[in-house]
């Protein structure tokens, strides 16, 4: 499984064609598919690139919609 | 716009910006809605597809309302609608609620539905949070759409079998809530 370190997740935002990943409880999900993801942005709140276990638990839904997004890795401190 | 009820609720501590693009995603997924309802509607047809023809009609109109409502405080909070109707509906809140594969499988039919109506409660119970205690009008909006939206989840949760509504269905009137915003 790959892993990605904050930094890396942050290059994932979803812009100028990069790839478009969140990470929530430190799984990896690759939301570029979703169409409520366009363009790295979810419901004029949320971006990709980003650990979003704490926006997620705010959020009107839990971790079940984006589980079914598919994992691309794990997230890990950086250095 | 409204200028002074714009800086009323900036000054309670909502990102209005943040609020106006959700607002936009909203109004987006109820018109988008409207449209793809139309299609499910057209192909409810058969001994089953006829029974949930009705509620399908109900909260396709409704939908439409609520698009009609959102839009007058978009534009009173600054905001506006995107110029380009494809933009407008890539931005929907919601996917789109298309046709499923098989027509003829009412279950299938009644899946898209009731998926729809539960993406929308998700939405406006987000906005009721954002705004509740500082932006009255679009909180008071928000709840109306909300009612109806839960109304329509029910609907067709008790069709798929999924338990009691609770409730009946409309008789000969269409969004209770949300109308005294339409006049």
């Amino acid at each position: 499984m790959r892993t990605f370190t904050p930094d890396e997740l942050a290059l994932c935002d979803g812009r100028d064609g990069r790839p478009s990943y969140v990470a929530c409880d430190g799984t990896v999900y690759d939301v570029g598919e979703s169409f409520l993801w366009r363009r790295g942005r979810h419901m004029a709140e949320h971006e990709a690139g980003r650990d979003l276990t704490e926006e997620l638990a705010a959020a009107p839904h839990g971790a079940d919609l984006l589980e079914l997004c598919p994992v691309v890795g794990v997230l890990v401190a950086g250095a | 716009m409204a200028k002074v009820a714009r800086e009323m609720v900036e000054k309670a501590g909502v990102n209005v910006d943040q609020l106006l693009e959700l607002l936009v995603c909203n109004a987006a997924a109820e018109l988008t809605t409207f449209y793809y309802y139309t299609i499910l509607r057209v192909n409810l047809i058969g001994l089953e597809g006829e029974g949930v023809k009705e509620i399908a009609e109900v909260a396709r109109i409704e939908d439409r309302n609520h698009f009609e409502a959102l839009v007058p405080r978009i534009y009173e909070l600054g905001g506006k609608l995107p110029d380009d109707m494809k933009e407008f509906h890539d931005m929907s809140a919601c996917k789109p609620a298309r046709l499923p594969a098989d027509p003829t499988d009412v279950t299938a039919m009644l899946t898209v539905l009731v998926e729809a109506e539960r993406c929308a409660v998700r939405g406006y119970t987000h906005v009721c949070n954002l705004t509740a205690g500082k932006d009255h009008r679009t909180y008071d909006l928000s709840l109306a759409i909300l009612n109806e939206e839960i109304e329509h989840e029910s609907w067709f949760s008790e069709f798929l079998g999924e338990g009691p509504s609770g409730h009946f269905m409309r008789r000969g009137e269409t969004s209770p809530f949300v109308s005294k915003f339409l006049r």
